[in-house]
């Protein structure tokens, strides 16, 4: 520290605990509870960044997440990087490392800088005016563009640090620490509401924690001594939980609200390890209590970006809270009384106060008359109407204001200075309020939007609910939280207050210079680095809207939304256009309010946890014998089985030819289970599908198509008649929580005269299912005592069984055309029933095979799935299902819709076989399907479904959708691919045994 | 021999958190809405299935949970030997469904209960389960039907901070890795 910047009689950082910390590769030091601005301006550095478009030096402008210029990196590692943080916000810790962002080859020298000269010819909208043309030149110039306007550098590696999210439901949420906020804290959590406070910084109090002044006092304390012991008071309360470090981002409808929560950011790199970095919380409060202060305005003159020119208020924290001197000779230039109490806190200080530059005629407020007494100079109707030094502010230009405020008089004066304390008033914090969707009021007397109505419950007390005044906020306060949370705390009722009033008012939105309007440069956004000559040509080019000016010039839309700009922008609109401010409106706040990481939006679900993974109960046994998963839905299917070296074509060659020529097995668990009993379960089945149902003999299965209302195939599965009025239903691996919704909600909305009632028992059991022709065999080594006979035990049919005393169904039905059982059991003994079917099986070598294998197997007989050869627009008209619709059936789910005119027309496209005429070329699935090559346009007549290459038929097949498909059975056509054609027939769907006999077999 | 397998048979300590798989114990779904229904299951269990949603009822064997006006959730109180042939469901199936009124299915491995213990376990919870405890934790035999981590549970209050909650067989494994990766960072 070359210069001594700190003061030392400081209450609130520890001076003894010296920190290290890296800028720009330099080595610096700090003090524990520093902010990295703090600590930067006690090293006397200003500049710290450049800005987006001009690249002008840039520095620390104001201490909170309103902050738009003091944007860094934190830290250098590939993983650990974080572009687009606040200085502001970021507790110094041992070990921290930042780094200017936008700038090279550095801060101090900056290539990019020449945008500066050049910004007479880079006015709003440059890059959308310029870069239009020619348009496929884009590509270019998007690379030279991005490169120039970077906001930080992303990481490039994942993320090490740990989230989380928490979810939390309170009575009454507060949010904001400062002098309003504790108050509501405390007659809430008093009054037995359990309550949470929230303030986004480490300590309760806001602003009045260090307002120690003689001009605002309570019951003749002063009132950060008053305020202290309040805070302290809330310590005694059970039913308040009070979260520091969090920040609101979002503000939700139904008081659910998002606040992000800094666990482990301001500990010491050491300190940090496997702790959980940030969490989200996710708060459903009864009531909302919204205390969030106000944000200091900026005032717009001529070169108003200087380092150096920081808000009053920031210079007041920065000196009364982190005991740092932003300057040695400090300026101020207000239009209201704030800057004066600045100017006091930094006179005590022995900080020499040049003078403070009013935009005023004059006012006699107690604050004033109390700078005036300890002999600080006073420039009344005044204006700043330039700042010098490029680096760092040196001096400021002064001239009077004329008497309507829209121009300069008189002699310029030149102050010297090393900072400039700027005060344009306040903004109150609305983002929330309007996030929630409340509608906000104009109040003219001093330029602010306030909150109005609103839906939800809620209030907003202190300066965000435009009370700006000690005595205002307490007397408001408390009358609004009385009411809003029904209950009469008087606590504050008889305090005594002395609090200086504010007299006179004046507002200069766009401050005049002596120089004329197109030579000056007052910035308004200094992030976006968009001017009030900006405004007002996108004005002149006919934007009126406050969202189109906003887009066109880019105001307010940085990563600080404009919290310093968004209301001079507003101002200088209406001013110009010839406007009421209240008319004009304002640009919508969206969430969050300062930017969330993605950390903290996604907490623990990344890695495993990404995706929720459900599981058969032979899960474990697939893992040990190496397959190969699918995911269908959250479901980890067997895929294939690869043996030494086998790609998945191989291994699906050789599992598909087993299954065939003796034995297979499936873990078939997947399949969506329905358990259907009542009196009215097989009239309930008839008008689900399309098939009837009354005459299925217990003991019997039958497939079934399920359609939409729309007439469209929507499930597919086969249901088992248990007893009188009990079936077992099946559907699709993919559809069983819709089928299940979709027939409870028919149950209980279509038909409550059905006596039928639904249960999921998906999870109760395993299915194993065993195909081939030894399958039979492979059985009754498994259930001895069953008989499985053709005749006792037909396809299509079911029995009970017991497996070593555990009750089992068997099922005689075949997905793939080879004689089959499924046998479900009890979860718990699946893999148990599975090791014994693969050991009863070895001497027919029973191999297991994957969902792979399983679609291939099934497309060779032609059965589809739902969902791969069907798309919701297919009918079973279309899949050549005509058998399976019944004509005698009064109705069922979809069947008017197969009536309509579209559905009975004929050149709908259809499902049909392909074969290729080279038997070895196997198709895409999604190839395109033409008639004719060289006409053009070519019309697509349908495409590929399904595709594999058969072992067993030693071809190629395929399923197909094709325009009028039904009648062009012979028909050549040709796929087009991108470096071939090939030549294919039309066929029928069945590839393999048309007569069923190994099915029956 | 059979084997029987829980997809869990685990139990994990943390601190003021201990978890563990409750397994094996019956479980047995219910569906009806007349008046004879709840007589019947009355008569079976000695226990009348309640009315109030969310609510439960039970004796020292048995609990029966509120699923949803007509529908109930039946479970053994301690775990059960596998291999025992339990009566319970052919009883209730043939004094209930054989007579048309109502439904029994048996749901014994369809649902895995996994039991929350300690005085951080609603704060377990609270990392990925949006319902709001705080009037639920004090009532004991209290149910709710929500998720965990994305993942559908029931949970059942049997005690002060003593949870069973139930999650599908298929969905079990992985909600257990999680309730385990956020134990350990509470």
């Amino acid at each position: 520290m070359n210069k001594n910047l700190r003061i030392t009689n400081n209450k609130f950082i520890d001076q003894t605990s010296r920190i290290s910390f890296k800028f720009d590769g330099k080595t610096l030091f700090g003090f524990k509870g520093d902010t990295l601005a703090s600590a930067l301006l006690a090293n006397d550095i200003h500049l710290v960044g450049r800005s987006f478009k001009y690249h002008r030096p840039r520095g620390i402008m104001a201490c909170g997440s309103e902050e738009p210029n003091a944007i860094v990196q934190v830290g250098n590692d590939p993983s650990m990087t974080e572009p687009n943080t606040r200085a502001t916000e970021i507790e110094l810790y041992e070990g921290l490392e930042a780094s200017s962002q936008n700038c090279w080859p550095s801060v101090n020298f900056d290539i990019g800088a020449v945008n500066n000269f050049f910004s007479p010819l880079i006015p709003a909208a440059f890059y959308y005016k310029t870069f239009m043309w020619p348009a496929n030149f884009w590509k270019l110039y998007e690379h030279f563009i991005r490169k120039s306007a970077g906001l930080g550098k992303s990481p490039t590696q994942p993320d090490k640090d740990i989230y989380d999210h928490r979810y939390m439901h309170c009575d009454v949420l507060v949010v904001g620490g400062g002098i309003s906020g504790i108050m509501a804290a405390k007659t809430a959590a008093k009054n037995n509401l359990n309550t949470v406070l929230i303030d986004d910084k480490n300590t309760l109090g806001g602003t009045t924690l260090f307002q120690q002044n003689e001009c605002f006092k309570i019951n003749n304390s002063y009132s950060n001594d008053w305020l202290k012991k309040e805070i302290e008071s809330l310590n005694s309360l059970k039913n308040l939980t009070i979260k520091t470090r969090t920040s609101l981002a979002a503000y939700h409808s139904y008081n659910y609200l998002l606040a992000r929560e800094n666990l482990t950011d301001h500990l010491d790199l050491n300190e940090k390890k496997d702790k959980i970095r940030q969490r989200l919380w996710k708060i459903r409060a009864n009531k909302v209590i919204i205390a969030t202060g106000a944000i200091e305005r900026p005032l717009i003159f001529n070169n108003n970006d200087r380092p150096g020119i920081i808000l009053s208020s920031s210079i007041k924290k920065y000196i009364d809270y982190y005991g740092v001197k932003c300057g040695q000779k400090i300026s101020l230039f207000t239009n209201n009384d704030s800057a004066y109490e600045t100017a006091i806190s930094l006179n005590n200080s022995g900080v020499i106060v040049n003078s403070v530059i009013d935009i005023r005629d004059k006012t006699n407020s107690l604050i004033v008359k109390e700078a005036e007494k300890i002999g600080i100079k006073i420039h009344w109707k005044s204006t700043v109407v330039n700042t010098n030094g490029y680096k760092k502010i040196n001096s400021v230009e002064i001239m009077k204001l004329s008497d309507d405020g829209t121009a300069v008089i008189g002699k310029k004066i030149k102050e010297e200075c090393d900072c400039l304390g700027i005060s344009g008033g306040w903004t109150p914090r609305v983002h929330l309020f309007t996030q929630s969707g409340g509608k906000l009021k104009f109040r003219d007397e001093d330029n602010v939007f306030l909150p109005d109505k609103s839906e939800l419950y809620q209030i907003s007390i202190g300066s965000c609910n435009g009370d700006f005044e000690i005595d205002e906020v307490i007397k408001n306060s408390l009358n609004s939280i009385n009411k809003f949370l029904n209950v009469d705390n008087d606590d504050y009722k008889n305090l005594e207050i002395i609090s200086s009033k504010e007299i006179n008012k004046k507002n200069i939105w766009l401050l005049p210079s002596d120089k004329p309007m197109g030579k000056t440069k007052s910035f308004l956004d200094f992030q976006n680095d968009s001017t009030a000559n900006d405004i007002k040509l996108a004005l002149r080019e006919g934007f009126k809207s406050i969202e189109h000016v906003k887009r066109y010039t880019t105001t307010g839309m940085a990563t600080d939304q404009g919290k310093l700009s968004n209301m001079h922008a507003l101002g200088i609109i209406a001013e110009t256009a010839g406007v009421k401010m209240g008319e004009l409106g304002t640009t919508t706040f969206r969430p969050p309010y300062t930017p969330l990481t993605f950390g903290a939006i996604v907490g623990r679900n990344v890695g495993e946890f990404f995706d929720i993974t459900r599981k058969t109960p032979i899960h474990d046994w697939h893992v040990e014998n190496k397959a190969e998963f699918e995911n269908v839905g959250q479901w980890k299917r067997a895929w294939y089985y690869p043996k030494k070296n086998e790609n998945m074509h191989d291994a699906v060659q050789r599992e598909s030819k087993a299954a065939r020529d003796s034995a297979g097995i499936l873990d078939a668990s997947t399949l969506g289970k329905i358990d259907i009993q009542g009196s009215d379960a097989s009239e309930f089945l008839n008008r689900v599908y399309t098939n009837a149902w009354s005459k299925l003999e217990i003991g019997k299965c039958r497939y079934g198509l399920m359609l939409n209302e729309d007439g469209m195939v929507y499930d597919d599965g086969v249901t088992t008649r248990l007893g009188e009025n009990h079936y077992l239903m099946t559907t699709t691996t993919g559809g069983a929580a819709n089928v299940l919704s979709k027939l409870e909600d028919y149950l209980q909305t279509e038909w409550p005269e059905l006596d039928v009632f639904l249960t999921s028992v998906t999870d109760q059991y395993a299915t194993v299912s065993i195909c081939g022709p030894n399958s039979r065999k492979i059985l009754s080594k498994i259930i001895p005592d069953l008989n499985l006979s053709d005749e006792e035990f037909p396809h299509m049919s079911y029995k009970n069984g017991l497996i070593d005393n555990i009750k089992c169904r068997v099922m005689r039905i075949s997905f793939t055309g080879e004689h089959s059982y499924e046998i479900n059991i009890q979860s718990s003994y699946g893999e148990s029933v599975w090791e014994k079917c693969f050991e009863a099986g070895k001497e027919f070598n029973i191999t297991p095979y994957g969902t792979e294998t399983m679609h291939l197997l099934r497309a060779e007989k032609g059965f589809i799935i739902a969902g791969q050869d069907t798309d919701g627009t297919m009918t079973p008209v279309d899949l050549q299902m005509n058998w399976i619709i019944s004509k005698k059936k009064f109705d069922f789910i979809g069947k008017r819709s197969l009536y309509r005119s579209d559905t009975i027309r004929e050149d709908r496209k259809q499902l049909v076989g392909l074969l290729t005429d080279d038997p070895k070329e196997v198709l895409e699935e999604g190839a395109q399907i033409v008639a004719e090559t060289n006409k053009k346009p070519v019309e697509m007549l349908g495409h590929v479904t399904s595709s594999y290459y058969s072992p067993n038929l030693k071809k190629s097949i395929a399923l197909a959708v094709v325009k009028n498909g039904k009648k062009l059975k012979g028909q050549k056509m040709f796929v087009p691919m991108k470096d071939k054609t090939i030549n294919v027939t039309i066929t029928d769907t069945v590839f393999l045994d048309k007569e069923n006999k190994r099915l029956n077999a | 021999m059979l084997n029987y397998n829980s997809p869990i048979n685990d139990s994990k300590n943390y601190s003021e958190i201990e978890i563990s798989e409750l397994e094996p114990t019956t479980k047995i779904n219910l569906r009806g809405k007349s008046r004879d229904f709840i007589t019947k299951i009355g008569k079976e269990l000695s226990i009348i299935p309640p009315v109030d949603p969310n609510t439960s009822s039970g004796n020292d064997s048995l609990n029966i949970l509120w699923l949803s006006p007509d529908e109930w959730l039946v479970y053994s109180n301690n775990r059960v030997d596998p291999k025992k042939i339990d009566d319970l469901e052919d009883k209730l199936y043939n004094s209930i469904s054989k007579v048309k009124i109502g439904s029994v299915t048996n749901v014994t491995d369809h649902w895995v209960i996994i039991n929350l213990k300690g005085t951080k376990a609603y704060e377990l919870l609270s990392a990925g389960c949006p319902f709001n405890f705080n009037k639920f934790k004090n009532l004991k035999g209290a149910v709710t039907q929500t998720l965990i981590n994305h993942t559908d549970v029931i949970i059942h209050n049997k005690n002060n901070n003593d949870l069973n909650i139930f999650v599908r067989r298929s969905f079990s494994n992985h909600l257990w890795l999680w309730m385990n990766d956020s134990a350990r960072l509470i």
